[in-house]
C-alpha cells in the first residue's frame, strides 16, 4: 500500500505520457481535504487504461471522478495521488430507441443524457438527486430518488459496461440486450462500489418510454403513525404509484407525496383513487412538490458548511419507528425519502454539536438495524466524520475484502473511502 | 455447440490422484451420514444414476454421492467437509435447468435442495417473503396470493423449478419484460460459501452497504456458493389482467406489431410469439385451440390499474389491426387465460410430440433485429433441412428456437447441432447474447469466448477467485478455461479441471 | 424409435439388454421411455415426490430406472422399492406435456417385477393374503360377518386403542382401520326394468369391495339407471374385473379375471357396461390392450371395452329425464384418480351434482393429488398413505362442506379414516347415492357413512 501522496518524477512522466491532459493539482482538486498530486483528464477508454497502467507500475493511488459532485461522499481516501477526471468521456455514444437501450460514456452528464433520450420520447428511469451528476458518478454512488419504487435503481437498469481495472486491463461485461445471463453480473458488483473496484468508462442502460402524463397527490401528516397509515394505504393499493414519498422538515408537519405516471386517462383515474384513499386533506397537482427528488440538504455545500447527510434503509413496516426516532434526537433532523421503498434521507444542519450528531447517528442506526436495514453517513464535515462510523456493521465484509483483493490487490483505487477501510 | 449425446467419460488420471479422490469422497460421505438422516445420503448406483442429468438430458454424469439435506445447517456441514477435503460439489434444485448447470461431477457430491422447501415467512406489510431454496417458484405465489401479492418472475417451468435454481440462473420468464428478472426480485440471501462459512448477503431492506455481492451471486450458476434462505420481493397483484391471443399470417407481421406497440410507449406485462410449428406442437399437447392457420401468434398481456389497462388495450388492439392481425381473442376469465398461457408454457416439452428429439436454444437479439434474424433462421432451416420451431419473448428479443431432429437417423444429431450453433452465432453477430435466461452451464461454455474477450472472462473470474479460490463450487461450468487463482496453499492438483471432470471431450 | 437398428443408441433398441432388469415378455416399451424429455413437469403432481423430494420417487425418476433396466442394469431391491412406492395415480399422465404414457410403463414394469423379482417372505405372504380376499366377492362377503361382529362388540375399537395390530403388522392394522362400518347387505336381481320409456339396456358391474362393503351404492346405481330409462342387467356370474391384479403386476391373474368378465357380460346383449367404481372402470377400458396378445379374446376385448362407461358418463350421455328434488347441502367433490387422471372423467360428475337444486358444489384444494388409497397401496405402504390421507382430509375439511362425495370405494374408505382422524366428522357418499337421493326425494343419511 502506498504511503506517499506526492508523485516522483518518473511516475509523473509515466502519467503524462499516458494521457494528453495532465496537470498538477490545485487545492480545488483535493478530495475531501486529501491532497492530490496530479489531475489526469483522459478522453478515451484507451487513455484511461494507459493512465491506470502507469499508476500500477508506479504504485500510484487513483480516485476517479465524474463531475465531482459526490467526491466527498463516504470516507476521505487515505491517499489520492491521481485524480482521474472523466469529464472528457462525455459522449452519448448510441441511442437505439427501437431497442430501448442507450450506450453512454461515464463522464456524460445525466441531464445531457436525459435530454438526448427525450428527443425520442424515452428516459433513463433514475432521478437526478444531485444536480450536475455524471452517469459514472451516479453509478459509483448508486444514488436514487422517488422513482425507484416502480422503476428500480440504476443496478436494475444497467445492462452492460466497460471497465478499466487497476492493472489497466480493459474489460466488458453484459451487452446490448436486456435479457442476458452470460457470465457474472460485473455491473451490479461495480454499482455503488465508490470507484474502489474498477473505473467505469462506458455504460449501457435499458430505457423506458417517457410517460404521457404525471400527476402528484399530496397530503399532510403530523405524526409517525398517521404517516405510516397513509403510506401503507397507497403502498398496498392497486394504483401502481411510481413514488410514495415522505417529506418531514425538522419543524412543522410532514407531507406524503404520491406520483402517478402513465397515459392520460389512466393517470386521471388512478389519481382520483388515491385522493379517495388519502382522505379530505389530499390535493392533486400537475407539478412536483417543492424539493421533489432532491436530498434534504444542500448538496453544493463544502467543508464545514456541509450538513450531516444520512441514508436510512429499513423494512417498510419500520417507517413509524424511524420517523419517531428522528423527532427524538437532540439535534433537529430533516427527512425526505421513499416510504414505498424503505429508503429515506435525513440531514442534521451544519454547525450542530458533534456529540449530538454522533448520538443521533447511533440512535437512528439502531432503529434502522432493528428493522433489518442500515444507516450510512453519506457526507459530513471532517470533524463529524472523525467522530462517527460512516458505514456501520457489514456482515459480509470478509468476502468483500477478498473481492477487493482480487480486483485491486495493491489497494490503489480510492483506498479508504469504502466499507471496512477498503 | 449446444450438446453432444452420450455420457462424458470419467477421467482416467493417475491412480494416486484417484485414490486421493476416493478418500476425499469417502470422508465427505462419512460426514454426510453423521449429519443427514440415512434416506438423504445416496450411494446406491441405481439411485445415483437417476440424478445424472437435469432438464438437459444430452449430458449425463453419474455423481459420486448425492445428499439431500433437510436443514441449512446440514447443507453447510456437507460443504464444509467438501472444503476440508477439496471435493467438488454441484447444487441441484428441481433438476429442470436447460444448460446442464446441475450436471454432477463423478468425483464429487451433488447437493440437492429439494427437502429445503419451507416457506418461512410471508410478510405483507414489508412486501417480502423468506423461503428456502427448494421451494417451488409457483408455490411462493400461491402462498402470497391470499395476501393480495405474488412473486413476479415466472419461468415457463414455474410449477416445478425451485427458487434456488432461479437464483442460480437469474431466471426470467414471460413477464420479465415489465417486471424484470430474478435479480430484481431477490433482495437477500443466506449463502453457504464454498469454504463452508455462512454469510448474509443483502436483506429485507434495500441497498445494503458495501459491495453488491448478492448481485454477483444471482446468476452465478452455483459457482459462488449455495443459498440456503432467500428473501424475495413480493409484488401487489394487479387490479386487472387482460390477456390477448392475436393471430397473424406471418412472423414478420407479428414482429412489426410488436415493434409498433413498444414504440407507442406501451410496456405490456408480456409479449410472446410462437410460429406455426410451435403452435402445432402446443395444440397437440394441450389443445389450447389457437387461431387456425396462424403463421404466428402473439400472446400479449396487459396489467395494472383497470383504467390504465383499458387505455392500453385500446391502443394495442388498434396497432394489432393496423399490422394485419386476422384474429384478436381476449381471455374472458382466469380459465381462458390459463389455457392461453398453457399453450405457450408447454411449448418446449410439447415439441416432443411432433419430433422425437430437439435442442432448445436461448439466444437474445436486439428486438429490432427480429425480422432479419427470423428470416436467417428460416434460411438456415431450409438449407440444412432441419426444422426449427420458434417460441420467444418478442418484447425483449429472447429467442427459443427449437431445433427438431430424429436421433435415430444417422447424422441428424450433428446437423441439428450445427444449425443450433449457427443460430447462436447469429445472435452474437447482431450484438445479442448466447443466453437470455437458461444460463451458460456446460452447454454454452464453449461459446463464451465468442461473446467475450479473454480479458472480459478473466475479469469475471476474479469474482470466482474471491469466492472459491480452491475451485470446488460447481467447477467446469460457465467458463471454458478456469483461471488459476494465484497461490493456493497445499499440493497443486495438476490435471486440467475440465479433464478431471471428464468433460474435455465434449468440446 | 422402436426399430431395432444396430447403430441406434442403447435405449432405442426394441429388445432389453440381456442380464438386465427386464426380459422380452412385454417389457416397458423403450419408445415410450424415450418420449420422456426429462422436463420435470410431473414432479409437483406426484404424491411421493411431494412427500419425500427424491428423484427416484418421482415419475421422471421411475422412468429413468426403467431406462436403466432396459440398458442392462439388474433389477435390484432399490429399483423395485421405488416402483412399489408409486401409487399409480397417474396425475403425472395428466401433467405431462410430452404425452408420456406412464400408466402403460408402470403396468408393464410391475408385471415384470412380479415375475422376476424375489420379494421377502413377509411381503409375499401379505400380498397373497390380500389377493386371496379382495378380488373374490364371495370371500369378501364372508368377512362381513366377523367384521360386523367385531364392530358390534367394540373389539375393533379395542384393537385400535391398544395398537395391538400395529405391532403385529402396520399393514394389517391399516386394513382394519379402513374397514367401513357395515349395515345390512342387499343383493340385486338379475333384471331391473326401466321406469318409464326405455332408452337403453345397460349392464352393471357389481364389483368386489363395492359389492361386499357398499352394496347400497350398487342399489342406488341401479335405481338411478332405471329412473333415467335404462333396463339394468346384472349378470350373476360376474367376478372381479382384475384391476387390483393389473395395478400390482399380477398379469396372468388379471388376464383370467378379464376373460371371465368379458364372458359374463357378452351374452347379456347390453349396449353399455356401467361401472360405479373408478378403479374398475379404468382397467376395463384397457382390456383391449391387456388381451392384445390373445387371439381368442383380442377382438372380444375390444368390443367389450368400447361399451364400458362410468355411471356418470352414461348418465350425461343419455341426458337427464328424471326430475331432481332439492338437496340443500354443501358438497366437496373429490376426483378419484382412476376417474379423473385415468379416464378423464371430471366434468360429468360435476355436471350431475351441479344440476341438483339446492346443492352447492365446492372445489377441493390440490384436487390432482391422490388421497393415498391407490388400490391396495394404503395396505402395503401405510405410512405414506396416511400422510397423503391426512393432507387430503385437511383440504376437504377446509372447504367447509358438509358432505364429501367421491366415486371409488377405496377413496371413500381411505378418506373416511383420515377425516375421522382429523376430528372433523363429515358425511360421505358416492356420487350416485346423492343422485339417487335427489331423484327419490329422500334425504342423505348423516355421518358416518353406512354400508347400505
Amino acid at each position: 500500500m502506498p504511503t506517499t501522496s506526492t508523485v516522483d518524477g518518473t511516475a509523473r512522466a509515466a502519467v503524462v505520457s499516458a494521457c494528453e491532459d495532465v496537470h498538477d493539482a490545485g487545492e480545488a482538486d483535493h478530495v475531501d481535504g486529501v491532497p492530490v498530486a496530479l489531475v489526469a483528464r483522459p478522453t478515451s477508454t484507451a487513455q484511461v487504461s494507459e493512465v491506470m497502467r502507469a499508476g500500477s507500475a508506479h504504485g500510484l493511488t487513483v480516485v476517479a471522478a465524474g463531475r465531482r459532485t459526490k467526491l466527498t461522499w463516504g470516507r476521505p481516501p487515505t491517499s489520492a495521488d491521481v485524480l482521474l477526471d472523466l469529464s472528457g468521456l462525455d459522449q452519448v455514444v448510441e441511442h437505439a430507441a427501437g431497442d430501448l437501450i442507450v450506450v453512454t460514456q461515464a463522464g456524460a452528464r445525466l441531464s445531457h443524457l436525459q435530454e438526448a433520450l427525450a428527443k425520442e420520447g424515452q428516459l433513463l428511469a433514475v432521478d437526478e438527486t444531485v444536480p450536475g451528476s455524471s452517469v459514472g458518478g451516479t453509478l459509483a454512488a448508486a444514488t436514487s430518488g422517488p422513482g425507484r419504487v416502480q422503476a428500480g435503481t440504476l443496478r436494475d437498469l444497467l445492462i452492460g459496461l466497460t471497465v478499466v481495472r487497476a492493472d489497466g486491463v480493459v474489460a466488458k461485461a453484459g451487452g446490448r440486450v436486456v435479457k442476458n445471463v452470460a457470465g457474472y453480473d460485473v455491473g451490479k458488483l461495480v454499482t455503488g462500489s465508490f470507484g474502489t473496484l474498477a473505473v467505469v468508462t462506458e455504460a449501457l442502460f435499458r430505457l423506458h418510454p417517457l410517460p404521457a402524463t404525471r400527476r402528484w397527490v399530496t397530503v399532510p401528516f403530523d405524526n409517525p403513525a398517521e404517516a405510516y397509515r397513509l403510506a401503507q394505504s397507497v403502498v398496498h393499493a392497486q394504483c401502481v404509484a411510481q413514488a410514495v414519498e415522505v417529506d418531514w422538515p425538522a419543524e412543522g408537519p410532514g407531507t406524503l407525496g404520491v406520483l402517478l405516471a402513465g397515459i392520460e386517462d389512466g393517470v386521471a383515474g388512478r389519481a382520483s383513487a388515491v385522493l379517495d384513499l388519502l382522505g379530505g386533506d389530499a390535493r392533486e397537482d400537475g407539478s412536483a412538490p417543492d424539493g421533489w427528488a432532491a436530498y434534504p440538504w444542500d448538496v453544493s455545500a463544502t467543508g464545514d458548511d456541509r450538513s450531516t447527510a444520512l441514508k436510512l434503509t429499513f423494512a417498510l413496516s419500520g417507517l413509524p419507528d424511524v420517523l419517531e426516532a428522528t423527532r427524538h434526537t437532540q439535534a433537529p433532523v430533516a427527512l425526505r425519502g421513499s416510504a414505498g421503498a424503505g429508503v429515506v434521507y435525513a440531514a442534521l444542519p451544519s454547525g450542530t454539536d458533534v456529540a449530538e450528531i454522533a448520538a443521533a447517528v447511533d440512535a437512528l442506526r439502531t432503529v434502522c438495524m432493528r428493522h433489518e436495514g442500515s444507516l450510512v453517513v453519506l457526507d459530513a464535515s471532517a470533524a463529524v466524520k472523525d467522530a462517527i462510523d460512516t458505514w456501520g456493521p457489514i456482515p459480509a465484509i470478509d468476502l468483500m475484502r477478498r473481492v477487493k483483493d482480487q480486483f485491486d490487490p495493491d489497494h490503489r483505487l480510492a483506498p479508504g473511502r469504502f466499507v471496512g477501510g477498503i | 455447440m449446444s450438446g453432444t449425446h452420450g455420457t462424458p467419460k470419467t477421467a482416467s488420471g493417475d491412480t494416486g490422484q484417484d485414490r486421493e479422490r476416493d478418500a476425499a469422497l469417502a470422508a465427505v460421505t462419512r460426514t454426510a451420514r453423521e449429519l443427514i438422516p440415512e434416506a438423504g445420503v445416496i450411494t446406491d448406483h441405481m439411485r445415483l444414476r437417476t440424478y445424472e442429468c437435469d432438464g438437459l438430458a444430452h449430458y449425463k454424469v453419474t455423481p459420486g454421492l448425492v445428499v439431500i439435506p433437510e436443514t441449512p445447517e446440514q447443507l453447510a456441514g456437507v460443504i464444509g467437509a467438501c472444503a476440508e477435503h477439496r471435493l467438488p460439489y454441484v447444487a441441484r434444485g428441481s433438476g429442470t435447468g436447460l444448460s446442464g448447470g446441475a450436471l454432477p461431477r463423478a468425483d464429487g457430491v451433488l447437493v440437492v435442495t429439494s427437502r429445503l422447501r419451507a416457506i418461512r415467512e410471508i410478510r405483507r406489510e414489508d412486501q417480502r417473503a423468506v423461503v428456502e431454496p427448494g421451494v417451488i417458484n409457483l408455490d411462493v405465489t400461491k402462498a402470497a396470493t391470499p395476501y393480495g401479492y405474488y412473486y413476479a418472475p415466472d419461468p415457463s417451468s414455474q410449477q416445478i423449478c425451485s427458487i434456488g435454481g432461479n437464483l442460480a440462473e437469474n431466471s426470467g420468464g414471460a413477464h420479465c419484460l415489465k417486471y424484470g428478472f430474478t435479480s430484481n426480485h431477490v433482495v437477500g440471501a443466506e449463502l453457504v460459501a464454498p469454504d463452508g462459512s455462512v454469510v448474509q448477503l443483502g436483506g429485507t431492506a434495500p441497498d445494503s452497504p458495501g459491495y453488491d455481492l448478492l448481485g454477483a451471486v444471482v446468476g452465478s450458476e452455483g459457482t459462488l456458493g449455495i443459498a440456503t434462505a432467500v428473501t424475495v420481493r413480493l409484488v401487489r397483484l394487479p387490479e386487472e389482467v387482460r390477456t390477448l391471443l392475436v393471430g397473424f399470417k406471418t412472423t414478420d407481421q407479428a414482429g412489426a406489431a410488436t415493434s409498433a406497440i413498444i414504440s407507442a410507449g406501451i410496456v405490456p406485462a408480456a409479449i410472446e410469439m410462437m410460429d406455426a410449428l410451435a403452435i402445432e406442437a402446443a395444440e397437440a399437447a394441450v389443445h389450447c385451440n389457437y387461431p387456425a392457420d396462424a403463421g404466428a401468434v402473439l400472446v400479449i398481456e396487459l396489467d395494472g390499474a383497470a383504467v390504465e389497462v383499458e387505455g392500453e388495450y385500446t391502443k394495442v388492439e388498434r396497432l394489432c389491426n393496423e399490422h394485419n392481425a386476422f384474429e384478436i381473442r381476449v381471455a374472458r376469465d382466469p380459465v381462458d387465460r390459463a389455457l392461453i398461457w398453457k399453450g405457450r408454457k408447454s411449448a418446449f416439452a410439447a415439441v416432443g410430440r411432433i419430433s422425437p428429439d430437439y435442442i432448445v436454444q436461448d439466444g437474445v437479439i436486439p428486438r429490432t433485429a427480429l425480422p432479419e434474424v427470423l428470416k436467417a433462421i428460416a434460411d438456415l432451416s431450409t438449407e440444412s433441412g432441419v426444422r426449427v420451431a420458434n417460441v420467444f419473448h418478442a418484447g425483449d428479443g429472447n429467442l427459443h428456437p427449437l431445433v427438431l431432429f430424429d436421433d435415430s437417423v444417422e447424422g441428424a444429431g450433428e446437423a441439428a447441432e450445427k444449425v443450433s450453433g449457427a443460430i447462436l452465432d447469429l445472435c452474437i453477430g447482431h450484438g445479442g447474447s448466447i443466453t437470455g435466461e437458461h444460463g451458460v452451464g456446460i452447454d454454452k461454455a464453449a461459446y463464451m469466448p465468442r461473446m467475450f474477450t479473454d480479458e472480459d472472462l478473466d475479469t469475471m473470474q476474479l469474482i470466482r477467485c474471491a469466492f472459491d479460490p480452491v475451485g470446488i463450487s460447481n467447477p467446469g461450468k460457465i467458463f471454458p478455461t478456469p483461471r488459476l487463482c494465484g497461490e493456493v496453499p497445499g499440493r497443486h492438483k495438476g490435471a486440467h479441471p475440465l479433464q478431471e471432470a471428464g468433460l474435455a471431450e465434449v468440446f | 424409435m422402436t426399430a431395432e437398428k444396430e447403430t441406434a443408441p442403447l435405449v432405442d433398441l426394441g429388445v432389453p439388454i440381456p442380464g438386465g432388469a427386464f426380459d422380452e415378455h412385454r417389457p416397458p416399451d423403450a419408445a415410450l421411455v424415450g418420449d420422456c424429455v426429462h422436463c420435470g413437469f410431473c414432479l409437483p403432481t406426484c404424491p411421493t415426490y411431494l412427500l419425500w423430494g427424491e428423484e427416484m420417487d418421482s415419475p421422471r425418476g421411475r422412468i429413468y430406472l426403467m431406462k436403466e433396466g432396459l440398458e442392462g442394469e439388474p433389477m435390484s431391491d432399490s429399483m423395485v422399492s421405488h416402483w412399489d412406492a408409486c401409487l399409480g395415480c397417474m396425475a403425472c399422465v395428466t401433467a405431462c406435456p410430452s404425452g408420456v404414457q406412464y400408466d402403460r410403463l408402470i403396468e408393464s414394469t410391475r408385471a415384470q417385477v412380479e415375475r422376476r423379482h424375489q420379494r421377502t417372505a413377509k411381503d409375499k405372504a401379505l400380498r397373497a393374503l390380500i389377493f386371496s380376499i379382495f378380488p373374490h366377492p364371495r370371500r369378501l362377503r364372508l368377512l362381513r360377518g366377523p367384521l360386523r361382529g367385531m364392530q358390534r362388540t367394540g373389539l375393533d375399537r379395542l384393537l385400535r386403542r391398544t395398537g395391538l395390530l400395529d405391532r403385529v403388522s402396520p399393514q394389517l392394522a391399516a386394513m382394519e382401520r379402513l374397514a367401513p362400518r357395515l349395515g345390512r347387505a342387499e343383493r340385486l336381481p338379475e333384471h331391473l326394468p326401466a321406469s318409464g320409456p326405455r332408452r337403453a339396456v345397460v349392464g352393471l358391474l357389481t364389483g368386489c369391495v363395492q359389492g361386499a362393503f357398499f352394496p347400497g351404492v350398487n342399489a342406488a346405481t341401479a335405481r338411478v339407471l332405471q329412473a333415467e330409462g335404462c333396463d339394468v342387467v346384472v349378470p350373476p356370474r360376474q367376478g372381479c374385473c382384475g384391476a387390483l391384479s393389473v395395478h400390482n403386476g399380477r398379469e396372468a391373474e388379471a388376464l383370467t379375471y378379464a376373460r371371465a368378465l368379458i364372458e359374463a357380460f357378452e351374452s347379456s346383449g347390453v349396449e353399455r357396461v356401467v361401472v360405479n367404481a373408478a378403479g374398475c372402470g379404468s382397467t376395463m377400458k384397457e382390456y383391449a390392450d391387456l388381451l392384445a396378445d390373445d387371439p381368442a379374446y383380442a377382438e372380444r376385448a375390444r368390443a367389450f371395452q368400447e361399451k364400458v362407461r362410468d355411471v356418470t358418463e352414461v348418465l350425461v350421455e343419455l341426458g337427464p329425464v328424471a326430475p331432481r328434488h332439492p338437496l340443500e347441502v354443501t358438497v366437496a367433490y373429490h376426483d378419484a384418480c382412476h376417474l379423473a387422471h385415468a379416464q378423464g372423467v371430471r366434468s360429468q360428475p360435476r355436471e350431475l351434482l351441479g344440476a341438483i337444486p339446492g346443492l352447492e358444489l365446492r372445489e377441493i384444494a390440490e384436487p390432482e393429488l391422490c388421497c393415498g388409497s391407490a388400490g391396495i397401496y394404503n395396505i402395503l405402504n401405510p405410512e405414506p398413505a396416511r400422510e397423503l390421507g391426512d393432507r387430503k382430509a385437511g383440504n376437504i375439511v377446509a372447504t367447509g362442506a358438509r358432505l364429501l362425495v367421491t366415486a371409488n370405494p377405496g377413496c371413500l374408505m381411505q378418506v373416511t379414516a383420515a377425516i375421522e382422524r382429523s376430528g372433523h366428522p363429515m358425511g360421505m357418499a358416492h356420487t350416485i347415492e346423492v343422485l339417487d337421493a335427489s331423484i327419490r326425494g329422500t334425504s342423505l343419511s348423516g355421518p358416518p357413512h353406512k354400508g347400505d
